[in-house]
């Protein structure tokens, strides 16, 4: 039986046709032949592929931000398809928001950490970016450079307070029955 | 091959001058990081103290550098009298040849030729890579293994071999040797001047290459682009991958930055200037990011010094990250310190700003690149292969668009694809079946959504026209006291962008009651059963439209087989009709109390969506069939029996309104085209059916409005058009004497809200219908019966806006003129 | 067709990319399961649902200083909680019809398979 593929011409749409004229059964006239319509342009299969998301990330410097909440900037310099990355020159940034050190801190604290090389498990991630060079030196709005001692202490106060806060949430929500879809993993 | 007599296995490719990317920001740099540095000096062997120099002479000459060039050299002469002739040949082959193989191939070290025969093909690589000689390539790694050619089996992706037109034949310029990459042959030389004398055709040099495409596939992206510019992945559409043996499959993958090839920098300036031009020449980032071509750490680390070469050499080194900073691309173009001088001194400071932003970004860009590519393009490759054989497993090949298969796993885009290249593109295209299939009902469906849809004529754009022709037909005979039946089907609006219908609408806690409640059927009415017969008439149409797409070819007169086959194909159709048929459920007999089968399925939205493609599918009987079926079960629909019109300015809920909007675009809309086709015997029979049912209620629904609209003023046009027996319009007259008597009580609370409303125009048109076929006292009657609601509307109207005013007029005027009056008479 | 079933039948049609290209170049807003919102341009799409975005926006950013720098993103699919969709790019339509084939497809499968 001939084939027709979906880039042939089209027969007449069969509705409405006059009076007493049977729907299907009998080819409408002037179905053959004749030009076809232009294939429309298909995205390539290729494009759909981790590969080809990370493919220009590759030897840029981004940002990787992990499922336990850190922060890293670095170079990416290699991957798979499962999207493990090593990065290279990696630093960790250690964020500190408004109001942690006090009720009254207006600005938020930040310090770099270096950890050289690292090899990221792609499950850790959760999303990676590349850092607009230009941009890559300004503190981010709203938050200033500050010792990296006093950034860790309260970070690691910051993360106790939550992950306290997260706990009287889980047990609360387990009482009326919900099973949370992250229990015990804090995504940050 | 040597070019210049020295011995090639010998040469060290890190020896100064050979090896080393410019970094010109090499004072600046924070060195911090590199603590294990080793001293130049020390481990220098010497090797290029050995070179004979000498012969060096006539570099320049040769390689076009620039260095201490007292001007440009003359590109007139003629070494060998043969390459004139197959000039052209080679230069096209050169940039057929250079796009294949893209820069991050292109030099290779002449030191170790052999190491490359997996990957290098024979190079007519000539542009100006001389003083650029990697330290490290990328590819030591497969040297003393040299891997297999990961090359899969084109056909596995099913995509442009077919495609692929043959390769321009090779041009009769012997071929340097497989590996020999550096040194070209005088005619090649000379074949490059002639090239770049030409200027209206400037070769670029791969490093100004924006697109790395292999030729005949640039031309087939342009191509694709002109008959499809909204599409931004252009440069990635075709995969010479599979079909270059030793084309990068990355550089494609790279999305592409649609900046104009520039051509290669005159080398004639002053390298200064150059260097202020350079970061305003665009350049293509990826590429450098995969060149092998750079300084690799492990280079660096063996104590190469930084040497500061002539900028137009190496500029991959720094000029690669230009993607990764955001300052404008094109900042001022400064040529010369004398322009500085002349801007303003806001200018120049935000000149200099820009400039020492840049510097510094390139600065960035430089220290990062020198670890750049220790992902090879192999690797990459590789992995891309391996995902791409994961796609192929799960869903198959998905690069074969249009077969039958490749239908079944890609439909909605393939479709979707189609019906958008279809408006966009071209109009007046024949769309494809299935485009047309989904056209018509989006056309009606989507209507607020696509009013710049140019798309094949639909049903709303008949309907117009037909009312168009009533409204022709009433002015040519202005002093019939005939109703001006101008919009008296009542405007059809569509369903605009309306906030979106919840789909999942959990309560906790009463979900527990629901779930039991789930399985009895409510009210007589079993939804999992209705649904599973909407899905049934859904799969059934489209293997419906399916087999329409599987027409045999006409059949000779005498050929047999074919003959079978249209038959078996026509059998085959009427086969699935009586599937749809049985399916719709159309001809079930209505049990009292319940609502019957096929208007069930008419409460689902997605059985309101299905009538117009049933009603491509279905032949005339069966039409009429589904007509009679609707109009004498009118009062069971839900948009009929829960949307009655009361006195209260009340709202109906958002899915009320929804339903109501859906019913008229998909079911009123093809009813009206297939009534266009009824004599005025059915007209009649379908009138008289509404007649024993509850008129009151159709009427005051705007549904049931919208039907008696449209079936009185099909009357009306028949009329027009002459058409109708004298025993047929005998017929017509009783049946609606009994249906205006059954109407006319109701006639005064069929308007939706009180007069403030503004929702009434469907009401004056349904009384302009009724009074235009009504008789001088029927006429009399219907004035009595909407007098308060006339006078009301007249009254108000002096009071509101003129703008409004002229609106509320109009719609009542329209009922007045079908009756021979008029409002002025009334004001 | 079981709960089960359904959910192949979606997959299928959503990680054979058949309905992301159509979004291709539209703007999207992405919203992961820790609550921040990306707002951008939609590049492509994985099998996996990894996303990538251009010109990213993020929504409340200065709660999210990590990402004050960022031009465009990959998402890990598994942290997507939501993608929403401009309406008028979808056609809800035709993916009701392509749900129908692929489901008739699965059947077609497990019946010879």
């Amino acid at each position: 039986m001939e084939h027709l593929s979906i880039n042939d011409q089209p027969p007449p749409p069969p509705f409405p046709q006059g009076p007493g004229q049977p729907g299907p059964g009998m080819p409408p006239p002037g179905l053959l032949g004749g030009g076809r319509p232009p294939q429309p342009q298909q995205l390539p299969a290729q494009m759909f592929t981790t590969a080809a998301q990370l493919l220009d990330l590759t030897d840029k410097k981004l940002m990787v931000a992990l499922r336990d909440g850190r922060k890293l900037t670095g170079i990416l310099r290699s991957w798979d398809q499962f999207a493990n990355l090593v990065l290279q020159q990696t630093k960790e940034r250690i964020f500190v928001p408004p109001g942690t050190q006090s009720p009254t801190q207006t600005r938020g604290l930040y310090a770099d950490v270096d950890r050289g090389l690292f090899v990221v498990r792609g499950e850790n991630v959760l999303l990676m970016g590349e850092i607009d060079l230009d941009r890559d030196d300004d503190p981010p709005p709203g938050y200033d450079p500050a010792d990296l001692e006093l950034v860790q202490t309260l970070a690691k106060q910051k993360k106790a307070e939550e992950k306290a806060k997260e706990k009287r949430k889980i047990k609360k929500l387990s009482t009326i029955g919900f099973e949370g879809e992250n229990v015990g993993e804090a995504l940050l | 091959m040597s070019f210049f007599n020295f011995d090639q296995s010998r040469h060290n490719t890190a020896a100064p001058g050979f090896s080393q990317a410019h970094d010109p920001f090499a004072s600046l740099a924070n060195r911090d990081e590199e603590a294990e540095e080793i001293d130049f000096e020390d481990t220098y062997d010497g090797l290029g103290d050995q070179l004979d120099e000498t012969d060096d002479a006539f570099n320049d000459d040769t390689f076009g550098g620039d260095t201490g060039e007292p001007g440009p050299v003359g590109k007139d002469f003629d070494f060998f009298g043969h390459t004139a002739k197959v000039a052209n040949v080679i230069e096209e082959e050169n940039v057929r040849f250079n796009r294949q193989q893209p820069a991050a191939k292109a030099p290779q070290p002449v030191a170790q030729p052999s190491a490359y025969t997996p990957i290098a093909g024979p190079s007519y690589n000539y542009f100006a890579q001389a003083p650029v000689r990697p330290a490290r390539t990328g590819y030591e790694k497969y040297h003393e293994q040299p891997i297999e050619d990961l090359q899969v089996d084109a056909a596995l992706w099913g995509v442009a071999p077919k495609k692929q037109p043959p390769p321009p034949a090779q041009p009769a310029v012997p071929s340097a040797p497989s590996g020999g990459r550096k040194m070209l042959s005088l005619e090649e030389v000379e074949a490059q001047m002639r090239a770049q004398a030409k200027a209206a055709t400037p070769s670029p040099a791969p490093q100004h290459q924006p697109h790395q495409i292999p030729h005949e596939q640039a031309y087939l992206y342009q191509h694709q682009a002109q008959n499809q510019p909204q599409a931004h992945f252009q440069a990635g559409v075709v995969e010479p991958l599979y079909h270059q043996p030793q084309g990068h499959p990355m550089t494609i993958l790279q999305r592409p930055h649609s900046k104009p090839p520039t051509p290669a920098q005159p080398s004639s300036q002053p390298p200064a200037i150059q260097q202020h031009q350079q970061p305003a020449v665009p350049q293509q980032p990826t590429q450098i990011l995969q060149n092998p071509n750079r300084l690799s750490g492990d280079a660096a680390k063996i104590g190469l010094p930084v040497h500061p070469t002539p900028p137009s050499g190496p500029q991959s080194a720094h000029q690669g990250h230009r993607q990764q900073g955001s300052l404008p691309r094109q900042p001022p173009m400064i040529l010369h310190p004398a322009q500085l001088a002349q801007l303003s001194e806001e200018e120049k400071a935000a000149y200099l700003e820009q400039e020492a932003k840049r510097a510094k970004r390139n600065h960035k860009i430089f220290q990062m690149s020198r670890d750049n590519g220790i992902m090879t393009p192999q690797d990459k490759n590789f992995i891309t292969r391996i995902q791409l054989q994961q796609l192929v497993a799960a869903t198959g090949n998905p690069n074969e668009h249009g077969t039958d298969e490749s239908l079944a796993e890609d439909f909605y885009y393939q479709v979707h694809s189609q019906i958008q290249a279809g408006h966009r593109q071209h109009p007046s295209q024949p769309l494809n079946q299935f485009a047309q299939t989904y056209l018509f009902q989006t056309g009606s469906r989507q209507g607020g959504m696509r009013r710049h849809n140019r798309g094949p004529e639909n049903h709303m754009q008949r309907m117009e026209q037909q009312v168009q022709r009533a409204v022709e037909a009433a002015k040519n005979k202005p002093k019939n006291k005939q109703l001006v039946i101008e919009g008296s089907l009542g405007k059809i609006s569509f369903s605009n962008a309306k906030t979106p219908k919840p789909l999942l609408n959990i309560k906790r806690n009463d979900s527990a009651s629901d779930v039991k409640k789930a399985p009895h059927p409510v009210n007589g009415r079993d939804k999992k059963d209705e649904l599973r017969a909407l899905e049934l008439v859904y799969t059934t149409l489209m293997k419906m439209e399916d087999h329409e797409r599987n027409m045999p070819m006409a059949p000779a007169e005498d050929d047999q087989e074919a003959l079978a086959k249209v038959f078996a194909w026509s059998n085959e159709g009427q086969a699935l009709n009586e599937q749809l048929w049985k399916a719709l459920r159309v001809q079930d007999h209505d049990q009292p109390g319940r609502i019957h089968p096929f208007m069930a399925l008419l409460s689902y939205s997605k059985g309101k969506k299905a009538i117009p493609r049933i009603f491509r599918h279905t032949n005339h009987e069966q039409r009429i069939t589904i007509f009679t079926r609707i109009v004498v079960n009118l009062d069971q629909l839900d948009v009929v029996r829960e949307a009655q019109v009361t006195t209260d300015d009340i709202q109906f809920n958002a899915a009320m309104r929804e339903n109501i909007e859906l019913f008229s675009a998909a079911i009123v809309t093809t009813l009206f085209t297939f009534m266009n086709e009824l004599g005025l015997d059915l007209v009649a029979a379908i009138l008289g059916l509404v007649c024993t049912r509850n008129v009151d209620v159709i009427a005051k629904s705007r549904i049931g409005a919208s039907m008696l609209t449209m079936i009185l003023s099909r009357a009306e046009l028949i009329k027009h058009n002459g058409g109708g027996s004298e025993q047929d319009w005998r017929s017509w007259d009783m049946t609606y004497t009994q249906f205006f008597n059954i109407l006319e009580p109701t006639l005064p609370y069929i308007f939706p809200g009180s007069i403030a409303t503004d929702q009434d125009t469907y009401v004056w048109q349904l009384l302009a219908a009724i009074g235009i076929g009504a008789s001088p006292d029927q006429q009399q009657r219907l004035v009595i019966a909407v007098k308060d609601r006339v006078m009301d509307t007249v009254s108000l109207a002096k009071t509101l806006p003129p703008a409004l005013a002229a609106d509320r007029l109009q719609n009542v005027n329209l009922f007045m003129r079908s009756i021979g009056l008029d409002v002025e008479l009334l004001q | 067709m079981n709960a089960r079933h359904f959910s192949s039948v979606v997959q299928h049609i959503l990680t054979s990319s058949s309905f992301f290209k159509t979004l291709i170049d539209h703007e999207v807003t992405v919203e992961l399961k820790n609550d921040i919102q990306i707002r951008g341009v939609l590049k492509s799409v994985d099998q996996f649902l990894n996303i990538k975005l251009d010109n990213i926006q993020v929504v409340e950013e200065l709660k999210y200083p990590h990402l004050s720098a960022v031009k465009n993103v990959f998402i890990r699919g598994s942290v997507v909680r939501y993608v929403h969709l401009p309406q008028e790019s979808v056609d809800i339509q035709l993916l009701e019809d392509a749900t129908r084939r692929e489901a008739a497809n699965q059947a077609t499968k497990a019946k010879q398979g």
